[in-house]
């Protein structure tokens, strides 16, 4: 009887420890949603997550789910779904949202995370104030992942042919944009036009820095400053340094322009960068954004996000710290070229030899976000791009669409 | 008296033990439970939240402000010159897009019809279009009237029609004539197909016999083809009005709704204000759309009911 006992006794206790084993290495799933703007970044994601669930050696997997960016409209599927109760774990995010994600309380509170993270310190204190910003309280719901600071990308065979040198000046850019507009085989037809503009969504981010170099600011869209900010911005398509497409001309067209040669300058970050050392080798280069009375540029940011309705957090925010400081920050930033928010992957040689870099760098302390309020995605989204296009197309002055920029935006 | 027996109360006993049997039999109900269940769920559910929502100011950017409003959104959309705007640009899109569809759809139906060497190549190459999904519709019409590289302006300067490039989705003087060229393009397939199916249900016997009589091609159309199709023209337009009134996928594609709201119909405006999460007013002019579309559709579905009848 006693023998019979024990035995059952141990058989007892080992299935306890087979299931405690089998427990512990049970992988925990987190789903990642996140866009990349081509291929090579896709496939370069889908790396980082495979090395991280060879690596973490917690039994954490990743999937690495993407979606199309969309001209910004990821922001609302990625909110449809969790709304919906779906959803990932972890997302990719522009700040931006922050206001209508915290507003529905689906971000998780970063804050205890944040505490015991022995990284903390390898980010920017700044950043974390920003984040804390963008939702409105003291407390960090965003983890800051990359930067990308706009500047203008040229081709300097163009500028050597039209006699033209890099414009440090609001003033010399304009000038330039007139030049380089050029009828190259004699036709009578332009061949390449100055500017590269962006008419459709993401355009509100070029055209903030003629605001701005004006002496105008997105406080008051309606000041006399902004209003000729956004007059040069038509005059620029008005006179023709601009293409004729430009007033639907988004991500893909001004890249693709630029790549064809069709202009000769344009505005995007870094991210870009690679794709234009692939086509034009050393004939491509780039400068901040010139100022005049002010200066401004847009700070892009991609982040991470841990959503609320997540079941396994504690996981997925190794995950987020991997992106963040680990090897995936620095993978990740060196296949795209953004900048790093790391301080130890800055330091990188990659990143203090990149020519892109230094001018992202140069751009840096003049560079700023949009107001985030709740009324900046659909001001971004479909506000600005159709008035801009009525103000290009000449069916409104620019007094006009920038009253209606400034009621749209702020309400007044 | 004894009741009267006969035939007649016969029957009426056989009528109502039967009338009693189908009204207790709970059979019926539960054959038609899933489908009655299912329909309820996924249209009459998502109808009648729509219409709660066209009264709140149900706006999930500000979620602590959604509450009831009664016909705030109503009034709002009266006073939103976009809302008219799009409406107007409904109705052109819908009329010119039906009407030249409508058009052409017979013209290639009747063409289908006769017969010539590879007529069944011609028949299933020509529902291309049709079976084509709409966001690629969108996606491939915008690369043939791209203003730089598009195939459209190329064909245009080698024929000597144009010498500048035309940036037709730029431009709100062509944005909104480039997407009724797509619609139509699209949408010619379907009339064809559907009054093709007519045309061949028509006995030959009566052209014949019309040609005896004396009738000429002009009127043979005009006396027999049409009238014939008659049904099939109201059923197939009502559809296809309602269809393109709703259509969203084509136009998003293309422009967006730009530039500058030229391109924007109502259920574009309606698509992207509920992107933009203000799903309150987007419900609000989606229910002003149906009834809209209720007003074509009524008096349209009673003249074809009162056709059929007369018919009978």
């Amino acid at each position: 009887m006693k023998r019979k006992l024990v035995f059952i006794l141990m058989t007892v206790l080992s299935m306890a420890a087979t299931v405690a084993v089998s427990a512990q290495q049970k992988p925990v799933s987190i789903v990642h949603w996140y866009w990349a703007d081509n291929p090579a970044y896709s496939a370069q994601m889908q790396k980082i997550a495979a090395d991280f669930n060879a690596t973490n050696g917690k039994g954490i997997m990743v999937v690495a789910q993407e979606y199309p960016w969309d001209g910004g409209a990821y922001s609302e599927t990625l909110f449809r779904a969790v709304m919906g109760g779906g959803g990932p774990d972890t997302s990719s995010f522009k700040l931006t949202s922050t206001p209508l994600f915290t507003a529905n309380r689906l971000l998780a509170n970063l804050d205890d995370f944040l505490a015991k993270w022995k990284d903390k310190d390898k980010i920017e204190p700044s950043l974390y104030d920003t984040m804390k910003k963008a939702s409105g309280t003291k407390s960090v719901y965003v983890m800051p992942w990359n930067t990308q600071v706009l500047y203008v990308y040229y081709r300097p065979s163009l500028f050597r042919k039209a006699g033209v040198s890099v414009p440090k000046t609001y003033a010399e850019f304009l000038e330039a944009c007139k030049k380089l507009t050029m009828d190259t085989n004699g036709d009578g037809k332009t061949d390449v036009y100055g500017f590269g503009m962006r008419g459709a969504k993401g355009g509100q981010e070029p055209w903030g820095s003629f605001i701005w170099a004006r002496g105008g600011n997105f406080d008051n869209l309606a000041t006399p400053q902004a209003i000729q900010g956004m007059q040069d911005f038509i005059d620029l398509y008005r006179n023709g340094y601009a293409p004729p497409t430009a007033p639907m001309d988004g991500f893909n067209e001004i890249i693709a322009n630029f790549k064809s040669g069709k202009t000769a300058m344009t505005v995007h970050h870094i991210g870009s960068s690679i794709g234009m050392v692939d086509t034009f080798g050393d004939d491509v280069d780039a400068f901040p954004f010139p100022g005049g009375v002010g200066q401004w540029t847009s700070m892009g940011d991609t982040e991470n996000i841990l959503l609320a309705s997540s079941k396994n957090k504690e996981a997925a925010f190794e995950w987020l710290a991997y992106l963040a400081t680990g090897k995936g920050q620095e993978a990740w930033c060196v296949a795209t070229g953004n900048v790093p928010v790391s301080r130890d992957v800055q330091q990188l040689p990659f990143f203090q030899n990149n020519r892109f870099m230094k001018v992202s760098i140069e751009g840096a302390p003049y560079a700023g976000i949009f107001p985030i309020l709740d009324t900046t995605t659909e001001w971004i989204n479909t506000i600005w791009p159709n008035t801009v296009a009525a103000a290009l197309g000449g069916k409104m002055s620019a007094a006009d669409a920038m009253k209606q920029l400034q009621i749209g935006l702020w309400g007044k | 008296m004894f009741p009267v027996a006969g035939p007649v109360a016969g029957c009426r006993e056989i009528e109502g033990s039967a009338m009693h049997r189908r009204k207790f039999s709970p059979w019926p109900y539960l054959l038609i439970a899933p489908a009655l269940i299912t329909i309820l769920a996924v249209v009459f559910f998502p109808v009648l939240n729509a219409i709660l929502m066209s009264f709140q100011s149900y706006d999930l950017r500000r979620p602590s402000q959604i509450r009831f409003t009664g016909l705030a959104n109503y009034a709002t959309a009266m006073h939103d010159p976009l809302f008219w705007q799009a409406l107007l640009k409904t109705v052109i899109w819908v009329a010119v897009g039906v009407g030249l569809q409508f058009v052409f759809g017979f013209m290639l139906a009747l063409l289908l019809n006769r017969k010539f060497p590879g007529r069944g190549i011609v028949r299933s190459i020509s529902l291309i279009p049709w079976v084509t999904p709409g966001v690629l519709i969108g996606l491939m019409w915008r690369w043939i009237f791209d203003g730089n590289y598009g195939v459209l302006n190329d064909l245009l300067m080698r024929l000597g029609l144009i010498h500048d490039k035309i940036p037709f989705l730029a431009q709100q003087s062509t944005a909104f004539p480039s997407v009724i060229l797509t619609i139509i393009w699209q949408g010619i397939p379907f009339f064809a197909l559907m009054l093709l199916a007519g045309l061949q249900g028509i006995p030959e016997e009566l052209y014949d016999a019309a040609s005896v009589d004396g009738a000429n091609a002009f009127q043979r159309f005009f006396l027999i083809t049409v009238p014939s199709l008659k049904n099939t023209i109201f059923v197939t337009t009502l559809l296809r009005i309602i269809w393109v009134a709703n259509s969203v996928d084509v136009i998003f594609n293309l422009t967006e709704g730009g530039p500058a709201y030229s391109t924007q119909t109502l259920s574009v405006y309606v698509f992207n204000k509920g992107n933009t999460l203000n799903l309150g007013y987007a419900s609000t002019m989606a229910i002003l759309l149906a009834l809209a579309l209720a007003l074509v559709a009524v008096p349209y579905l009673k003249k074809l009911f009162k056709a059929q009848e007369e018919s009978r």
